[in-house]
């Protein structure tokens, strides 16, 4: 249901350094009077792939094909490469963590296959703490993403229902994080979107912890223990619709407009490797 | 420099502060954790030590120019071919030793002149073991200021490096130019990743080896994605893997990354850098123990070498010309096993070594042999074979007009053993159908595809110092001393030989040929491993008491010689091999028992090595009339009056000095032979008889007469000598002349009337004072005399 995404890379230095100083600003004056922390305690959704075996259909479902079942064009709308099945090759749990792996064969006329699973009318929920800890892969052409959208997709359609990427980046910027909403007027392009470097570290070699924690009228992003970004309706120039519940999405896609192509000499297979999801109740 | 060391000096005893706290306990040494190596100068023990055909001058301190601080490395590449150095090159080593475990890339900052391309970059060079040197190549700089990261391979292994920065880079488009290196530190950047080793540039590389022979594994690479995304592959050291074998009783590898192939058999040498496996790896294939070919001997002053480790060769056009359109031979001077060379062909068919268009043609006409290595890398069948052949293009230097010619040796299952060496020694006079050799211009293997892989060594012509040394006898063997009565002869010169085959085919290896030797016709077996003698038809030598072979050999080291009978029966003799000059035997034909006497169709021999043979034949024992006269010598018939007799019961001799003068090779003896007094002279090789006193002045005289009885002479001479006017030795007028008599009739009396005008050499003889008697065998003969004198017909 992804449309096309503002190129972000393409930003000039002078705003990120402008960014920069916003965010240091944040998190040095205003935190501790605004934000509503999340109680950790009260779990409402776990899943730590302690199973062997396909992905517990309790709780997931398969998005399977090149989206246009979805309704959408061929590559999901953003021009991707991949063609998602639910094959243990491309999607399996074992060794205590999700994986899901983006190969590079010929399949259903794609060059490369991956996967996509949702929680979709299984585990959805407003407000609340959503993370997941990943450890990502890399190369020039891959794009995993850990990501919400609006129950009311099929009713509303998107935007109007709403798109947060809790985690977005790109396997040639192994150190870049991006945290984005899509909603009504601020959607694709205009999107409201905030990369956070990791500096001396990379995604690819390690697990880090994804999350939003999100109440009404903000959304907090972090990654590990930084706060990095606080959205508010007043950061959006269009209706704040995110004040009902969401669903989850996980999903490696390969190549397509927010990435580029995949490089020469990017490494295949690719996996990314969830070792937990969990959503923790929020602030009513 | 004085300044380093002095830093040096305080960061010493810093350290020595610190280990006072420690326990007693000995502690590793550790080496100062500091990455910088040039921030705004050289860091503490830094040196600049740039490569010894390098410009010199090209690395300079610049403090105009900086991208941080006071001011940066300079380096200005000179332009192509610059006489004070053609490039740019040098390291920066600290050898006090840093311990830059805790980095993970060397990083700095940078810019140039121009676009400029440095060919090569990195660390770990410290003019010592360069255990750990790693090289960027082709880093591309900017005319800007730009930030660049060479990534460490494997940070815990550079605990002690003394190699913090190197580089090496020529002009570019001919042209040099300038570029600045600044905030020059290893760092610990947190996002060098993906290690993606290889060795042999990630092929599985086929390597056959032998055994005992070392091979290098090359291709080591680390591959690297850095911060930026960008994937960076280095060029690294083999201290940064760990090498296995899978089989180290076949093949061992050491941290070096050399692999030693230690017996036949097969096995995969693989690596791991850092705990990553490296793609790529060897599959080593040891075929056994490789033995080189043997080691030319002859004298490079008597050799022409085409292709031989032992010599210098001549250039060539090729070793292989890959003559389209039938040759499928590939291969040529391509492998080297432990710094033996060696031509391997396959997929032959035919080959051709060149020496004409841009190499000179060979003149080889003072050689006298061709010679070639060549070891089958196959089994080889009953049909296959190898034509080895040299090819003259005639003195208009080019091939296809009239003046060329070719000869060939032609090699199959009797010589050619797979996996063995066989050397060709062909005399130029062997080689049929090259008529000259002092344009010669190509050297040709043939197979028509029958052998199709051989390894090649040593080919040259040299000279043989004419039959000296290895290549034969100098001399021919003794002549034989049987009365011709008494012989069977089959292959002498001394004697009618009965006619025979000398070399039937029966399937042997042996290379047959005549050779002269010394005038002398010698039959030669080359590489004998067994050789047949066909008699034309079945003689009868049951009369016979011996058979006589002379041979000689100075390389083999069994030889027997067979008589066969018709069934056939056979029985051999041993021969004492080798010899030392000629050996002659004369074997019991009892010996040869069951073997019919009267019935001996064949010989055979067999054995080894390079065989010559000579005088092959039977003979009877005692000769015809005993050994000595029983009648006495004719009694002259001329008129006194015409005589000047020496010796004769018939006339009145002159006086004679002597019979036998002291520097006779002879025993003197009066004897009577019948009642008649006759001189005897045994173990004859010459005797001198002297009138020095009273020279004879034979002027008036025709002819010269000597009666001679031999039971053994093969050959008799007479000299005559004339002292000359001055009727003395030397003096410059003195004459002389030897008439010789090749197998003179043995056992009975011969008279030789000789005309004093057959002593052509004889041109006074008014003062003759000498007459020298000469008998074969040598110091062997025993002859009677008598009736020596002049007369006048």
């Amino acid at each position: 249901m992804r449309t096309p995404i503002l190129f972000e890379t393409y930003r000039p230095l002078v705003n990120m350094i402008f960014s920069l100083v916003i965010v240091l600003l944040f998190v040095s004056c205003e935190t501790d009077e605004t934000q509503t922390v999340i109680t950790l305690t009260n779990l409402t959704f776990e899943d730590d792939f302690d199973t062997d075996g396909p992905i517990d259909e309790t709780s997931w479902s398969y998005e399977l094909g090149d989206g246009t079942d979805n309704g959408l064009p061929a590559g999901w709308g953003n021009n991707e490469l991949q063609y998602y099945t639910d094959r243990p090759e491309n999607i399996k749990v074992e060794g205590g963590m999700l994986h899901i792996t983006a190969l590079q064969e010929s399949f259903q006329g794609a060059a490369y296959t991956s996967a996509r699973i949702n929680t979709k009318d299984k585990v959805e929920q407003q407000y609340g703490r959503f993370e997941a800890r990943i450890q990502l892969p890399w190369g020039q052409g891959l794009w995993p993403a850990f990501w919400l959208l609006g129950s009311n997709i099929d009713e509303v359609s998107w935007p109007q229902c709403g798109e947060i990427d809790i985690m977005e980046y790109r396997g040639q910027d192994p150190s870049t994080l991006i945290g984005t909403v899509h909603g009504p007027g601020y959607s694709g392009g205009e999107s409201v979107s905030k990369e956070y470097d990791l500096g001396n570290d990379r995604f690819d070699t390690g697990f880090h912890i994804f999350g939003i924690e999100w109440g009404p009228d903000y959304i907090n992003f972090y990654v590990d223990d930084v706060l990095y970004n606080q959205l508010t309706p007043e950061d959006v120039e269009g209706e704040w619709v995110f004040d009902q519940p969401f669903y989850i999405i996980l999903n490696l896609a390969v190549g397509g407009n927010f990435v580029g192509p995949v490089g020469a000499n990017t490494v295949f297979p690719q996996t990314m490797l969830v070792d937990y999801v969990r959503v923790y109740s929020g602030p009513n | 420099m004085k300044l380093n060391t002095l830093i040096l000096f305080g960061f010493v005893l810093l350290l020595s502060n610190c280990t006072r706290d420690l326990s007693d306990d000995a502690v590793p040494a550790t080496f100062p954790a500091n990455g910088e190596v040039y921030i705004d100068g050289f860091s503490a023990g830094l040196e600049y030590l740039p490569f010894g055909d390098s410009y010199f001058e090209a690395f300079s301190v610049d403090e105009e120019t900086a991208y941080a601080g006071e001011s940066a490395m300079r380096f200005d590449v000179p332009n192509v071919g610059d006489p004070d150095g053609a490039y740019a090159g040098a390291i920066f080593p600290d050898y006090g030793g840093r311990d830059l475990s805790g980095f993970d890339a060397l990083t700095f900052w940078a810019k140039a002149t121009k676009r400029g391309t440095i060919n090569e970059i990195g660390f770990g060079q410290d003019f010592r073991e360069n255990k750990y040197q790693v090289t960027l190549n082709n880093l591309e700089l900017t005319t800007n200021w730009r930030q660049y990261t060479i990534a460490i391979p494997e940070p815990s292994k550079l605990t002690q490096e003394s190699g913090l920065f190197w580089y090496a880079e020529g002009p570019e488009n001919d042209e040099g130019y300038t570029f600045w290196v600044d905030e020059l530190q290893f760092v610990k950047t947190g996002t060098v990743a993906q290690p993606r080793p290889s060795i042999f540039d990630g092929q599985d590389a086929p390597i056959q080896s032998f055994a005992g022979v070392t091979t290098a594994i090359t291709g080591l690479k680390q591959t690297v994605n850095l911060g930026n995304g960008q994937d960076q592959t280095l060029t690294v050291a083999p201290g940064y893997f760990e090498f296995t074998s899978s089989d180290p009783s076949v093949a061992t590898v050491d941290e070096q990354g050399m692999i030693t192939a230690v017996s036949a058999g097969e096995a995969v040498i693989t690596a791991t850098l850092g705990g990553v496996e490296a793609k790529g790896s060897a599959l080593v294939t040891i075929l056994g123990d490789f033995e080189g070919a043997p080691t030319p001997t002859q004298d490079p002053a008597d050799v022409i070498s085409i292709f031989s480790d032992a010599y210098t060769n001549e250039p060539v056009d090729y070793y292989n010309g890959y003559w389209a359109p039938f040759q499928t031979t590939i291969g040529q001077d391509d492998i080297n096993i432990n710094g033996d060379n060696i031509i391997a062909y396959s997929e032959l068919n035919f080959v051709g070594i060149q020496f004409l268009e841009n190499a000179p043609t060979i003149d080889a006409s003072s050689m006298t042999h061709l010679h070639v290595d060549i070891q089958p890398r196959e089994d080889i069948q009953p049909d296959d074979y190898l034509i080895v052949r040299v090819a003259d293009v005639g003195p208009d230097n080019e091939f296809g007009t009239g003046d060329d010619s070719s000869g060939e040796i032609r090699l199959d299952q009797s010589n050619l053993v797979n996996g063995e060496w066989y050397s060709v020694d062909v005399a130029f006079s062997d080689l049929a159908g090259l008529t000259g050799r002092s344009n010669l211009a190509q050297v040709v293997f043939v197979s028509d595809a029958t052998i199709s892989s051989i390894y090649v060594d040593n080919i040259y012509f040299y000279d043989d110092g004419g039959g000296s040394g290895s290549t034969g006898p100098d001399m021919a063997a003794p002549t034989p001393t049987q009365g011709a009565a008494d012989v069977i002869s089959v292959f002498s010169d001394a004697y009618t030989n009965i006619n025979s085959n000398l070399n039937p085919d029966w399937g042997q290896a042996t290379q047959v040929s005549e050779v002269s030797i010394d005038g002398n016709n010698t039959l030669r077996y080359g590489g004998l491993d067994y050789q047949g003698l066909e008699l034309e038809s079945s003689t009868d030598v049951s009369g016979m008491d011996f058979l006589h072979i002379d041979y000689w050999t100075e390389n083999s080291s069994g030889l027997n010689a067979f008589l066969i009978s018709t069934g056939p029966i056979e029985e051999s003799s041993a021969l004492t091999v080798p010899t030392s000059g000629w050996a002659s035997v004369d074997i019991p034909l009892g010996d040869f028992s069951p073997v019919d006497l009267a019935d001996i169709i064949q010989f055979k021999f067999d054995g080894n090595g390079d065989i010559y043979l000579d005088n092959i034949y039977f003979f009877a024992e005692g000769g015809g009339g005993g050994d000595e006269p029983t009648t006495a010598a004719p009694t002259p018939t001329q008129d006194e009056a015409d005589v000047i007799s020496l010796f004769s019961d018939a006339y009145t001799d002159v006086p004679v000095d002597t019979w036998r003068t002291d520097w006779s090779a002879a025993t003197f003896e009066d004897v009577t032979v019948d009642g008649n007094a006759t001189k005897k002279y045994s173990m004859l090789d010459f005797v001198g008889i002297e009138t020095v006193a009273n020279t004879v002045d034979a002027t008036n005289m025709s002819h010269f007469h000597v009666d001679v009885w031999s039971a053994d002479f093969t050959f008799f001479a007479i000299k005559l000598v004339d002292f000359g006017a001055d009727g003395a030795f030397g003096g410059g007028d003195d004459v002389e002349h030897q008439i010789d008599f090749e197998m003179p009739m043995q056992g009975g009396w011969v008279t030789y009337d000789i005309p004093l005008s057959d002593f052509t050499g004889l041109t006074t003889r008014a003062n003759v004072a000498q007459y020298i008697l000469v008998g074969q065998p040598t110091s062997a003969t025993t002859i009677y005399v008598d009736n020596l004198y002049f007369y006048q017909e």
